[in-house]
């Protein structure tokens, strides 16, 4: 088992404990854990690249940090509308 | 080869440390300090350790690529977020009446 495989382990491992982290508290909490998770899954497809040898596969990791990106504003400006007053939401 | 295990080691151990921290923080604009701490360390350690060992070549452009991208999107992204996780909180992201501000 190569450096770069133990790397990956502890990412996935990272993954998992922000799975949990979204689980709990309100909705603002829970979106920082998804993006968190976002920026872990990122590392992880580039360190699995490298563990794998396939340099092609790094592209994975390239669309993911530019899709993860617009998805949590997306989530971000949602929850401000869904939280004022007159946005339909709860608050 | 020791250079990229440290350089590793210290990517994933900032990241472990953030996603540790996500359950001992349970609010919004406390977690929000462990996503600055994975997109900065945590990417440009890993960016780093793929370009020690790979050289000059695509697969180490494309993992500074994804540094770059990270350090520079990641702000953005917390901006709006502490944004959301305020108007969330408490209606408005302004200052409320009795909170205390402090004055340059």
């Amino acid at each position: 088992m190569t450096a770069w495989f133990a790397a990956a382990a502890g990412l996935l491992l990272g993954a998992g404990l922000c799975l949990v982290g979204a689980l709990r508290g309100a909705a603002a909490d829970r979106l920082v854990a998804l993006e968190l998770a976002g920026v872990v899954s990122t590392l992880l497809l580039l360190v699995l690249a490298e563990a794998f040898g396939r340099g092609t596969y790094a592209d994975l990791a390239v669309v993911l940090a530019l899709a993860s990106f617009p998805g949590g504003l997306v989530f971000a400006r949602f929850l401000e509308r869904w939280s004022e007053p007159d946005g339909g939401g709860p608050g | 080869m020791i250079t990229q295990a440290a350089l590793l080691a210290a990517g994933v151990g900032a990241v472990l440390i953030a996603c540790v921290g996500l359950l001992v923080f349970p609010r919004a604009a406390d977690r929000l300090h462990l996503l600055g701490v994975a997109t900065s360390l945590g990417s440009v350690a890993v960016g780093a350790a793929v370009v020690a060992r790979e050289g000059l070549s695509s697969t180490s452009l494309k993992a500074a690529l994804v540094a770059v991208l990270l350090v520079a999107l990641g702000p953005v992204l917390s901006h709006a977020t502490g944004r959301a996780a305020r108007i969330e909180a408490l209606g408005d992201w302004r200052p409320q009446p009795g909170e205390e501000v402090h004055q340059q």
